[in-house]
């Protein structure tokens, strides 16, 4: 998180059976959580630190206890256009969540104050999930989080919205 | 006995070394290596392809209670949903006490001088951690 144009990545190329589909689509959910980026059939990216690499370590683990095949990489892109597209790809997606997030919540706004409670909450909690794979400090982050502090801040018994 | 795990500790493997010290081995003595670097005799954990890891779509923490034997111990089976949370965030269990657990060890790791005086510390805190979790269930109440 917070880092800008990373030099090194950490890559996981993997190869699991197509039956049982249950590990493949476990593991593709959990590819999906970490926010990684996608290079390939089978093979997947994220900007190196230790704690994606350990990330990637553990999907490794639960590819090969079902049977798999998983080798990391770390790797260092030799071509910055090349990666610049591969970040330009994470960095729409991550935005086009946190907008999503903005959207609920503007749209909440109406609903009434119990309905607005459970939204703060379970958009707080999105968010936090977001930020989490949000490597690029997408600029987008801040509308979202100000979009749910409204929501939250809409209380019409004290601060008429 | 020795343990090894990989430097640069974080919960789960905080976890695993007070679980160790605490219900195991209260001599054991821990190295940090990479997982190639294993010294002879010493039994890895929370390091890939070691038997105390991630199994299951456990962490190391719970795969360590099971093996151990010590998953009929309520509060330290919180404790692993709690550690699950802190390590792995894939919301399989509700448990608030993660987010704040994984902010504060990582800061620990960021001012501390060595994994030895990490563990020293996390010792502390997850001796607190369980005590707070027996009276908890105990009461059903947490503790004033």
């Amino acid at each position: 998180m917070g880092m800008s144009q990373p030099e090194d990545w950490v890559l996981l190329a993997y190869r699991l059976p197509r039956v049982p589909s249950t590990p493949r689509s476990a593991v593709w959910r959990k590819l999906k959580r970490l926010g990684v980026a996608w290079l390939g059939d089978g093979l997947v990216a994220l900007p190196a630190d230790p704690r994606t690499r350990e990330q990637l370590e553990w999907v490794a683990e639960d590819v090969t206890d079902h049977g798999g095949e998983a080798i990391l990489w770390l790797g260092r892109p030799l071509g910055a256009s090349a990666i610049s597209a591969v970040v330009s790809r994470m960095t729409a997606a991550i935005a086009a969540e946190y907008d999503a997030v903005a959207a609920e919540a503007a749209a909440m706004r109406i609903a009434d104050a119990a309905a607005r409670r459970r939204a703060v909450a379970r958009l707080r909690r999105e968010l936090h999930r977001i930020q989490g794979r949000d490597f690029f400090t997408c600029p987008q982050r801040e509308a979202a989080r100000r979009a749910v502090e409204h929501l939250a801040a809409a209380d019409p018994a004290r601060t008429p919205a | 006995m020795k343990w090894a795990t990989r430097p640069d500790v974080h919960v789960d493997r905080a976890a695993c070394a007070w679980l160790i010290r605490r219900f195991v081995d209260p001599d054991a003595e821990f190295v940090f290596s990479d997982p190639a670097a294993v010294p002879a005799g010493a039994t890895p954990f929370d390091m890939r392809g070691a038997a105390l890891g991630h199994h299951q779509g456990q962490c190391s923490f719970e795969t360590a209670l099971a093996s151990f034997g010590l998953d009929d111990d309520p509060a330290l089976e919180e404790i692993g949903r709690i550690v699950h949370e802190a390590d792995l965030a894939d919301e399989r269990y509700d448990a608030p006490a993660a987010a704040g657990l994984d902010v504060l060890i990582r800061g620990l790791t960021l001012t501390s001088g060595s994994d030895h005086d990490t563990l020293t510390i996390t010792g502390r805190l997850f001796d607190g951690l369980y005590e707070h979790t027996r009276r908890q269930l105990m009461t059903g109440r947490p503790p004033a």
